[in-house]
């Protein structure tokens, strides 16, 4: 390595066969191998993981229509374009050749438009109260979990005393008082009411990899009681992590559509695939089907796409996995 | 016996026990440890109030000298471990006092403690779970460098950090360039030396060995023991050695001391020990010995019952409850009523048995003949 004059050529195989194959056409070239980390490692099973594949598909493809889509069919409320031909029970996708999911009943609204805002809104307050609840989660757990004792014990009787709160009664009433149809507070509300199973789960991997023995080769060695958080035990626990967020993601999604469906969520001047639901009630029994039937198609994509995702994660993330 | 002369027999340690330092020159005392307890408690009923106490280290007290190797053997769950973690302040300590090269370890402050971390490190047993899976061995190794670094050794820097996580690399036998793999790609030897590697480039003085050969292959044992010798004379290192295993224990180490339910029973130089045990115990530990020759028959001295539990120790001496010299002397009293303290024998060598005088080869030959229990070696040889 170190006497290398000229920069040698670098070619990387991952299979044998591919090795195989090469070196059939260059016999001279010096074979090295090359470690792979853990998450190399677990991006090499994921990917072979087929579900996880069609999950991950299906759930990206939603990230993108609702982060592309809206650019393309914003949607304003205040501003309905009039429709070119006024029908009581809005028109069906095919016979109305610029909406393709067909329109509402009495204002005509674009169901797709409505959809592609709503998918954006969804997926948004679902990532974001994921995200927000599984630091908290993250931090309190591993905290309790680690130190142990008496800061344990309250931690997780305040986990204890917040779990056996009627989440729905709490969602409910908070999103009453606090600002009612705000997407942002009804984030929040998720986020808050959300960290307490990630608390527990993240306890309990903590509360195991702290008796490992690195951890008292680090404490040994002086390193601090964070750090040893941070960089030894947490990266561990990493992988149920990673899984409980993306199953989050899919739970505060349809957390949201039942709360906004019935009618404490999210304004519908702003759509989420909730309230766009719970406009679309009454058109059912006029026969306006297609109002209600893309919205709900788009949840069941997304929590489905999550949950096999989340499902190939696990599978991915197990370091006993061979390959 | 007061206990002023038990302290009394505690002071007259010897510090002429054999050491790998020069010869002629006063070996100084590396590591003194008085009186050491360790209880765990134990928590219970419907108010989870305290109960009562496992006592894991109970009243040990021993000195190594700088440049010795001490062995620690006793049977599982003996608190061998705990102690060699109540000394790194690794697990907290009920009393007593640990000084490390002049240094009061319990009493010291949080900011002098993290500094005489440097000084005294510890190597574990198992070479799977001691290593972080998630790391590359050059954050393995240099965790502790990031958290010893100051203005001096300028640790802080990737690349002086870097050259060291090298340089002990090699210095226990590895390739200096694996410092960018991972744990799992090692095998349990090189795990092993990892570890070592790890505990050494703080630059230690003391180094708590805990069994660290007695997940490894036989043939992997031998070459990680010889490793830690030579690094001894490299580094200057002193050894606090616990093991299991006897014959590695009899290899190892110079100075050796038997362990039973939380308590030094017997303190030793190892050719002394060997071949003149005076408590009981180590006599039936070290009869238990397994001779590599199938056709020879041996008596083996088989204990009685299980180890009492730590939580619930016997009274006076722990270990009449299982005593065969006990019972060849007819069950005296003093044994279940008062505690043997460590007394010296000639050339420091220290046993807590009230009845260490009766204790000779051929004592031992009679008893083991007297057994019901004939335990041989092996198969009967024709």
């Amino acid at each position: 390595m170190d006497e290398s004059t000229a920069a040698p050529e670098v070619r990387v195989v991952e299979s044998p066969a591919a090795l195989e194959q090469l070196l059939a056409e260059h016999p001279d070239y010096d074979v090295q191998l090359e470690s792979l980390n853990q998450w190399q490692l677990a991006w090499r099973r994921f990917k072979r993981h087929r579900m996880a594949m069609v999950g991950s598909a299906m759930f990206l493809t939603m990230v993108a229509v609702g982060i592309f889509g809206p650019m393309i069919w914003s949607y304003n409320y205040y501003n309905v374009p009039l429709p070119d031909q006024f029908v009581h029970a809005g028109r069906p996708p095919m016979l109305s050749p610029f909406h393709p999911f067909g329109e509402t009943m009495l204002l005509q609204r674009d169901v797709f438009t409505l959809v592609v805002n709503g998918i954006r809104l969804s997926l948004l307050i679902g990532v974001l109260a994921t995200v927000i609840a599984t630091t908290i989660g993250t931090f309190i757990g591993s905290v309790a979990g680690y130190f142990g004792g008496f800061l344990d014990t309250v931690l997780m009787r305040i986990v204890d005393a917040l779990l056996s709160l009627p989440l729905l009664f709490l969602i409910l009433v908070f999103s009453r008082f606090l600002g009612a149809g705000s997407w942002v507070t009804v984030t929040l509300i998720f986020a808050l009411f959300g960290w307490m199973s990630i608390a527990r789960l993240v306890r309990s991997v903590v509360l195991s990899l702290r008796e490992a023995d690195w951890v008292d080769a680090a404490r040994a060695a002086g390193v601090s009681d964070m750090r040893i958080i941070f960089r030894h035990v947490l990266p561990n626990a990493l992988s149920p992590i990673i899984v409980a967020a993306s199953l989050s993601v899919a739970g505060v999604i349809i957390g949201e559509a039942f709360v906004s469906f019935l009618g404490y969520g999210v304004n519908p001047s702003t759509p989420t695939l909730g309230n766009i639901l719970s406009g679309a009630q009454d058109a059912l029994t006029e026969g306006n089907w297609w109002w209600a039937f893309f919205p709900g198609m788009a949840i069941v994509i997304i929590v489905m796409g999550i949950n096999f995702m989340g499902d190939g994660l696990q599978d991915a993330l197990d370091p006993r996995a061979k390959i | 016996m007061t206990p002023q002369t038990e302290q009394a027999l505690v002071d007259s340690v010897p510090a002429d026990s054999p050491n790998g330092v020069s010869a002629g020159t006063q070996p100084d005392v590396m590591l003194e440890v008085r009186n050491l307890k360790t209880y765990y408690p134990i928590y219970g009923g419907i108010l989870r109030r305290r109960i009562g106490s496992v006592f894991a280290v109970d009243d040990v007290s021993l000195t190594i000298s700088r440049g010795e190797r001490y062995g620690l053997v006793g049977e599982s769950g003996c608190g061998k471990t705990t102690l060699g973690r109540t000394i790194l302040r690794l697990e907290k300590a009920t009393g007593g006092s640990v000084t490390l090269d002049g240094e009061d370890l319990l009493a010291i402050r949080r900011s002098q403690l993290h500094r005489m971390r440097r000084k005294m490190q510890i190597i574990f047993q198992d070479p799977y779970g001691s290593l972080n899976p998630r790391m590359p061995v050059s954050d393995i190794i240099g965790e502790g460098l990031i958290a010893q670094a100051d203005r001096e050794n300028g640790w802080s820097k990737r690349a002086v950090r870097d050259k060291r996580v090298g340089d002990y690399l090699e210095a226990v036998g590895l390739r200096r360039d694996y410092s960018r793999r991972y744990p799992h790609e090692f095998s349990g030897g090189q795990r092993q030396r990892i570890g070592i590697a790890r505990a050494l480039s703080l630059g230690p003085e003391f180094v708590v060995c805990d069994e660290p050969v007695s997940a490894l292959d036989v043939s992997i044992q031998s070459q990680i023991l010889n490793l830690l010798s030579d690094l001894r004379t490299q580094f200057n290192l002193t050894y606090l050695f616990i093991a299991h295993n006897l014959s590695v224990v009899q290899y190892f180490c110079e100075r050796i001391g038997v362990m039973y339910l939380g308590k030094i029973v017997e303190v030793a130089e190892t050719d002394v020990l060997y071949g003149n045990p005076l408590h009981p115990y180590s006599v039936a530990l070290l009869s238990a010995i397994p001779i590599p020759d199938p056709r020879q028959r041996k008596k083996r001295l088989v204990l009685k019952g299980d180890v009492p539990s730590p939580a619930n120790p016997p009274s006076g001496c722990r270990f009449h409850t299982r005593c065969w010299l006990r019972e060849r002397l007819g069950n005296p009293a003093e044994c279940s009523t008062t505690e043997p303290p460590l007394r010296t024998f000639q050339s420091g060598h220290q046993v807590a048995c009230h009845f260490a005088e009766q204790v000779s080869a051929d004592v031992v030959q009679e008893t083991a003949a007297k057994q019901d229990v004939i335990e041989t070696a092996a198969a009967e040889p024709d």
